[in-house]
């Protein structure tokens, strides 16, 4: 497997890049084989995308070379890039929805007759040439709206293919993929390396980065930390190299007390939740596993006032309650923090303290006007239990790191005195030490007498977080595991099985 | 450690006051500017009784640009200010033509234009229409209405204690100004510390994640429409007053000036974002420039062009200052 030939294909040589005062990288060396998949780590900015926009021609770098195949590169563009041979996969797909799958292929640089006549009928068969090389499921004459996620994967890496790219560097591939999707992307990956295309991968998930890379270099604050042999390396060891020190994995104490604060019984909404019954008690953290699509999202929607059951019933206390809506739920003590942060969490323009205060704003007026000393006050005091980073309640929420805003919205359902918080991927795109800390804090809530349901995909956290695990398959939950029963096999057991039933359904 | 804390929090008030104010003096120096230039070319621009000439001749617009700067940070747009105006302001004069009291008649003209913004607001949040169209649509519909009743004519007869008020001063300043004052001292009041107008600024800012937070959306996008429609209604009986006849063409393209008032002070029509001092600044640049322009007895085509040429240079200005502060 080791394949780290003497002269490389890509030679990125001391990249240094500085914004203002700040140096995003500096003296950073990179070599990646023909063939070679390498993976590129670092928690959210250590530096990982200031170096892939070097190397796609976005940015120019303060200091350093680039060689593709020994051949320096001059001069720093994005066409420059791409005639040497450079692509990138972006992690938002930067594609045409309402275009075909041929027609992206070739947007920008189209094949003509007599240069101005687009020459649809080549274009077309090149297209469907190159793509039948990866996934001969992909008709090109389809728009790119009527795609999957993974399949739109494959045209992007096509259109690379297409334009001859011998070096293809790709952005958290996988952040949106099945599992079956991600075994699919792994072996066209290693298709691609069999025929000498050197692979830039960068990802967050560690266990994959084991199984589709040789190499991995680790960034760390614009540094590189190192670049290891994956095969002599365990993922302790890389984590540590990433984070730049030990992350202590001890088992906590389950604060259950036993009293069932939440009663859910044959809950039902559109073929996405079935007949859904369990309980959450108070101080419990409950997680709940599931593929994506497992209907788990619209199970918190539900529990939150988004969305209506249709059967079923919610009991809160031993009360059943009907929530019409979201200040319906908030009335009872639910709260959810949303999964998609930027569109569903934050109020991006507000500051820290505005977004932490909006569901707590009639509670701190007196006849119609905030009273907006004790409001602030009692913010700050959230803000210094979650660790707020920056402890500035002015600044606005979207220049906080994800971490920092999920700890903001956690405020303000803590403000609003929420007893049951439903936390929707919690740590998506929050990098290795900011987990940790997201981590106590879902912890110290549970001790406090909050009851908890956490959803995720990523299996690991949902073990490390857990006092039991639900498990939800195709809008129904087929499982409930206490403690000693939790474990990755488990959970995917009663999370994907009959999966290929389901899928062609 | 305390004493630190404290001294940290009102270093962070201040820092957050001229943060707020940054693109305000931006708005004031370009006022400033435009009426320096009129200075020098204008010799009479610059007198007490033309200064004082050039806010009566604002206040119109202000008070419309108020209610659609609400509108905008909310995220919507209300197209219908002018139609809302003449509809309510044609109804109330009718109504006082008819003998109905003077204070009876302008409370039923509120409740019209209020009316007018509900039906507006209602549409967009309940039946989920776009604000646009929603509002052009009822630009037609409460303008036709005001011809419809009135046959096209203007009201005449009015109360001759009703357009005394308009026309009189308080001290120094004209009625219309000072109701102008006070309106925006409250609509400021209440964006600055009232639920609502955090309320306003969230939904604008974003919708989705305003719901999940529990902001009622419905309540205050309505809210926002109704506020428009009242003070359009305003808007238009301070005209009324003023001409001494109520005419139902009255407040044509009034919603275009509003817009530009609203966008040269600071409002960003993707919503989320606006100031109630910048509106009021943007309307005394749009009123002192019309003003100058006529002392120096430029053409009315020339007036259009400066308009255009003003709001465009100050987005552009707004465009690259972002991010500097």
């Amino acid at each position: 497997m080791s394949n780290t030939p003497d002269k490389p294909r890509l030679a990125m040589r001391d990249i240094g890049k500085t914004y203002g005062a700040f140096a995003a990288l500096s003296g950073v060396s990179l070599n990646v084989g023909a063939g070679e998949v390498h993976a590129l780590l670092g928690e959210n900015g250590a530096g990982k995308s200031t170096l892939l926009k070097i190397l796609s021609g976005i940015v120019a770098p303060a200091t350093g070379s680039i060689e593709v195949d020994g051949r320096p590169l001059h001069g720093h563009s994005l066409a420059n890039a791409r005639r040497s041979g450079i692509a990138m996969i972006h992690q938002e797909l930067q594609q045409v929805p309402e275009l075909t799958v041929a027609q992206n292929m070739f947007l920008g640089r189209p094949l003509t007759r007599a240069g101005i006549i687009l020459a649809r009928a080549p274009m077309r068969a090149a297209a469907a040439a190159t793509l039948a090389k990866l996934d001969k499921s992909i008709d090109p004459d389809a728009k790119i709206s009527t795609l999957r996620v993974a399949q739109r994967q494959i045209v992007e890496i096509a259109r690379a293919l297409l334009f001859e790219a011998r070096i293809i560097a790709m952005d958290e591939p996988t952040s949106s993929l099945m599992p079956a999707e991600v075994e699919k992307l792994g072996a066209i990956i290693r298709q691609l390396a069999s025929t000498g295309t050197a692979i830039i991968y960068v990802s967050h998930k560690l266990d994959e980065v084991r199984r589709f890379c040789h190499r991995a270099s680790v960034l760390r604050d614009g540094r590189l930390v190192g670049t290891i042999a994956l095969a002599d390396t365990t993922e302790e060891q890389i984590v540590t190299m990433m984070v730049g020190r030990d992350l202590s994995h001890e088992v906590h104490p389950c604060a259950s007390t036993g009293e069932v604060v939440l009663d859910v019984r044959g809950l039902s909404w559109k073929d996405r939740v079935r007949e859904v019954s369990f309980t959450l008690h108070r101080g419990e953290i409950l997680g709940i596993a599931g593929l994506m699509g497992a209907g788990r999202t619209e199970l918190l929607h539900l529990l939150a006032g988004l969305e209506t059951p249709q059967a079923g019933e919610i009991r809160l206390g031993g009360q059943v309650v009907r929530l019409r809506g979201v200040r319906d739920a908030i009335r009872y003590g639910i709260g959810l923090l949303p999964e998609e942060r930027k569109k569903e969490g934050i109020l991006p323009l507000r500051s820290a303290l505005s977004n932490a205060a909006i569901t707590s704003l009639g509670a701190y007026s007196r006849q119609g006007m905030i009273r907006s000393g004790r409001l602030r006050a009692d913010v700050m005091e959230l803000f210094r239990s979650l660790h707020l980073r920056p402890l500035d309640p002015d600044k606005p929420v979207r220049l906080f790191s994800g971490g920092n805003q999920q700890k903001i919205v956690i405020a303000r359902w803590l403000l609003s005195g929420v007893k049951i918080l439903l936390l929707d991927e919690p740590t998506r795109g929050v990098d290795i030490g900011a987990k940790n800390e997201i981590y106590r804090v879902i912890r110290e809530l549970a001790a406090s007498g909050h009851a908890i349901i956490v959803v995720s995909s990523e299996l690991p956290e949902i073990l490390y977080i857990s006092d039991r695990v639900a498990v939800m398959r195709n809008g129904r939950m087929t499982a409930t595991l206490e403690r000693d029963a939790m474990s990755e096999e488990t959970i995917m057991q009663y999370a994907a099985r009959d999966t290929r039933v389901e899928e062609t359904a | 450690m305390v004493t630190q804390g404290t001294l940290h929090m009102t270093e962070q008030k201040r820092r957050r006051l001229v943060a707020f104010n940054l693109r305000d003096a931006g708005t004031l120096f370009g006022l400033l500017a435009i009426s320096g230039l009129f200075a020098v070319l204008a010799p009479d621009f610059l007198t007490l009784h033309n200064l004082i000439n050039i806010l009566q001749q604002s206040s119109i617009n202000a008070c419309v640009a108020i209610g659609m700067t609400l509108v905008i940070i909310g995220g919507g747009i209300d197209l219908s200010v002018g139609a809302s105006a003449a509809l309510s302001a044609v109804l109330t004069a009718m109504m006082m033509a008819a003998g109905v009291p003077l204070g009876l008649a302008l409370l039923a003209g509120l409740g019209i234009g209020l009316a007018c913004g509900y039906i507006n607001g209602a549409l967009i949040s309940y039946a989920g229409l776009q604000p646009f169209i929603v509002t052009l649509g009822t630009l037609s519909l409460y303008r036709a209405l005001a011809l419809i009743v009135t046959g096209g004519n203007p009201i005449l007869n009015l109360p001759g204690n009703f357009s005394n008020i308009f026309n009189a001063s308080i001290g120094i300043l004209p009625v219309p100004v000072v109701i102008v004052i006070v309106l925006s001292a409250i609509v400021w009041l209440v964006l600055r510390k009232a639920p609502i107008g955090e309320y306003i600024l969230a939904a604008g800012g974003n919708e989705e994640a305003a719901r999940v937070a529990g902001v009622p959306i419905a309540r205050t996008k309505i809210t926002t429409y109704m506020a428009s429609g009242a003070l359009a209604f305003i808007a238009g009986i301070i005209l009324v007053g003023r001409l001494g006849a109520a005419e139902p063409v009255l407040g044509n393209l009034w919603e275009l000036n509003a817009i530009a008032a609203s966008a040269i002070g600071g409002a960003s029509l993707m919503g989320g974002k606006g100031s109630i001092i910048g509106t009021l600044l943007g309307a005394l640049v749009l009123g002192a420039m019309s003003n100058g322009l006529i002392l120096m007895n430029v053409q009315a085509f020339y007036q259009l062009l400066a308009t255009g040429i003003i709001i465009i240079a100050a987005m552009l200005v707004d465009r690259f200052t972002r991010g500097r502060a």
